[in-house]
């Protein structure tokens, strides 16, 4: 498995004074699989994500995807190298539209974004459009953001973030504060567009069912290290991981 | 389906389509007062219409680009500075000078807002404060080439030795044309970008934005503008001094912003007009008129915190007729 990875993550370390956030980390994931970060609070996962996209830098160690070496970067430096990014509590532009919030996207994705001619917005409107009705919310285009659901807006910064053809996904609890039926739904469009554009998934996610769903393969992590990894028969089936995370049967 | 600008238009949200008709008629009838007005109005309007312009540029930075700065008036009273140096001591022609204001306060903008830039929030508005301090300390005592407290006078002749009216057609020409030019840039892919990062720095990075590039280029954006109003307001007044980048002339455009109402682009102009209004009509009738103007300022804010740019989008949106 090592061999193929498109995503090398070794011996990375991060720790807040005297506590250990992570140590040691290593991951290897391939090309288009869809990888599951899961753990009790306090396993490092979030942490691991926020160094993964930059907002924090590693005390140790290296990340390396697609040969090109990602740890240390900004995360603005990230998106550029198609490493896309959600959240876990949505992060959208709220005084905007939601058709806005898209253009913005585009805009960004565009590679002109410093340019002055207006003519160049109108001219993504098009394009815009498609990718909010890829993702269900053409109808709400001129919503301000502050005003649409918690669930919507979750899919709106999805549907931002697959704007910037991203290669590297990596996704913060995606379907955390959803109802059921919501939840579904994101993770079944999370999981057709990773597959339809070949994109590298990492998600967190303390949903088990959403998990077993949707990963290829996960990694468990506990106190800051990988305790287990394994399809996810092989998660379910593991005592220990039973033990520490989804409670003795 | 509704286009999206026009349903952003109607969420009552800073709406990016200019209505050209009550633009060009306000327009007019300030050209109108300019050419028949008595002197006094003519020098009311002149002040009000620089100061527009000086809160719009201000409002670029405040409300869209997710910094506050509180040294804004460097970028106004430099602008005076480098027209009266390049014309009293090096000789260019009053053209030449005059355009050297802008750029003398886009330099000193580039320049602060590369140190501002580096920290965020109350830091970084501290640290603007601060270089505003510098900058007024430097202009004060450096007698050799400022002439310190006394200023700079002749230059060139108040209001370019104009009739007021002309001069003041000038200055509505300058002003109508630097904030078609920020409206422009604020609804250009630029003034996207810009938006994006005031309001959600993390998001725009995200998506591949540098925020302190972003910024930077709208500091210097503001900068700009706010060194044509001083241009304009030195060459109405022939003279220059420290006070222009005074702490005063600073938080006078912090008003007329939260007057006007942020996040909307119209903000600098209704907050210039109320605030001259209040500014002129008040010192008459009432020894304490900076009192008065605190007191109408809590009003605004807490009968309309949007401000009045805020109330007339309320109002337009109960209009009949009005899309809803």
């Amino acid at each position: 498995m090592t061999a193929a990875a498109v995503l090398t993550v070794s011996a990375l370390s991060k720790s807040f004074g005297r506590f250990m956030a992570l140590e040691r980390v290593d991951l290897s994931v391939r090309p288009g699989e869809v990888r599951a970060i899961i753990g009790p609070n306090g396993a490092g996962k979030s942490t691991l994500m926020n160094i993964l996209s930059g907002q924090l830098a590693p005390d140790a160690g290296s990340i390396v995807f697609a040969g090109q070496r990602l740890h240390g970067r900004p995360p603005h430096q990230l998106a550029r190298r198609k490493v896309g990014r959600a959240f876990q509590i949505s992060s959208t532009f709220r005084r905007m539209t939601v058709y806005e919030n898209m253009l913005a996207a585009h805009n960004a994705a565009g590679g002109a974004w410093f340019s002055l001619r207006s003519s160049r917005l109108k001219r993504m409107r098009a394009s815009v459009m498609a990718d909010l009705e890829e993702i269900g919310l053409a109808r709400l285009a001129g919503q301000i953001v502050e005003d649409v659901s918690h669930g919507d807006r979750k899919r709106l910064e999805f549907g931002m973030v697959l704007a910037g053809r991203p290669r590297l996904l990596l996704l913060d609890e995606p379907t955390a504060g959803m109802g059921l039926q919501e939840r579904h739904a994101l993770i079944d469009l999370v999981l057709r567009q990773v597959r339809e554009r070949g994109i590298t998934l990492l998600f967190v996610e303390h949903d088990i069912d959403v998990v077993f769903r949707a990963a290829d393969y996960i990694t468990v992590m506990a106190l800051g290290k990988v305790f287990a990894e394994g399809l996810p028969e092989q998660i379910a089936a593991n005592a220990q991981v039973q033990e520490i995370y989804l409670g003795r049967r | 389906m509704t286009p999206p600008e026009r349903q952003t238009a109607a969420s009552g949200r800073d709406d990016p389509r200019v209505r050209w008709f009550p633009v060009a008629a306000v327009a007019l009838a300030a050209a109108i007062a300019l050419l028949a007005g008595p002197p006094l109005v003519v020098f009311a309007l002149i002040e009000v219409m620089v100061f527009a312009l000086f809160a719009t540029a201000l409002n670029l930075v405040l409300s869209y680009s997710g910094m506050v700065s509180f040294g804004h008036a460097v970028y106004f009273g430099i602008a005076v500075y480098g027209m009266a140096l390049t014309i009293t001591r090096l000789g260019w022609p009053l053209w030449a000078g005059m355009l050297a204001g802008p750029v003398t306060s886009a330099v000193f903008a580039l320049v602060f807002g590369a140190f501002c830039v580096q920290l965020t929030a109350i830091y970084a508005a501290m640290l603007t404060l601060a270089c505003s301090e510098v900058t007024f300390a430097v202009i004060f005592q450096w007698f050799e080439l400022t002439r310190g407290e006394t200023g700079i006078s002749g230059f060139v002749p108040p209001m370019l030795g104009l009739a007021p009216g002309v001069y003041g057609l000038i200055v509505l020409a300058v002003v109508s044309a630097s904030i078609l030019a920020l409206w422009r840039i604020v609804y250009s892919p630029l003034g996207l970008t810009i938006r994006a990062v005031g309001q959600n720095p993390a998001r725009a990075a995200a998506l591949g934005h540098s925020r302190r590039t972003v910024q930077l280029i709208a500091f210097v954006i503001s900068g700009f503008f706010s060194g044509v109003a001083g241009t304009l307001f030195g060459a109405f007044h022939g003279n220059v001094f420290p006070d222009y980048l005074g702490t005063l002339i600073t938080v006078n455009g912090l008003v007329m912003v939260l007057l006007g109402g942020l996040y909307n682009f119209a903000a600098g102009i209704y907050g210039a007009v109320l605030f001259k209004i209040l500014d002129n009509l008040l010192a008459h009738y009432f020894q304490y008129w900076q009192v008065a103007i605190g007191v109408i300022l809590m009003g605004v804010i807490l009968v309309s915190p949007r401000g009045i740019g805020g109330a007339i989008q309320w109002l337009a949106r109960r209009l009949p007729g009005a899309q809803r």
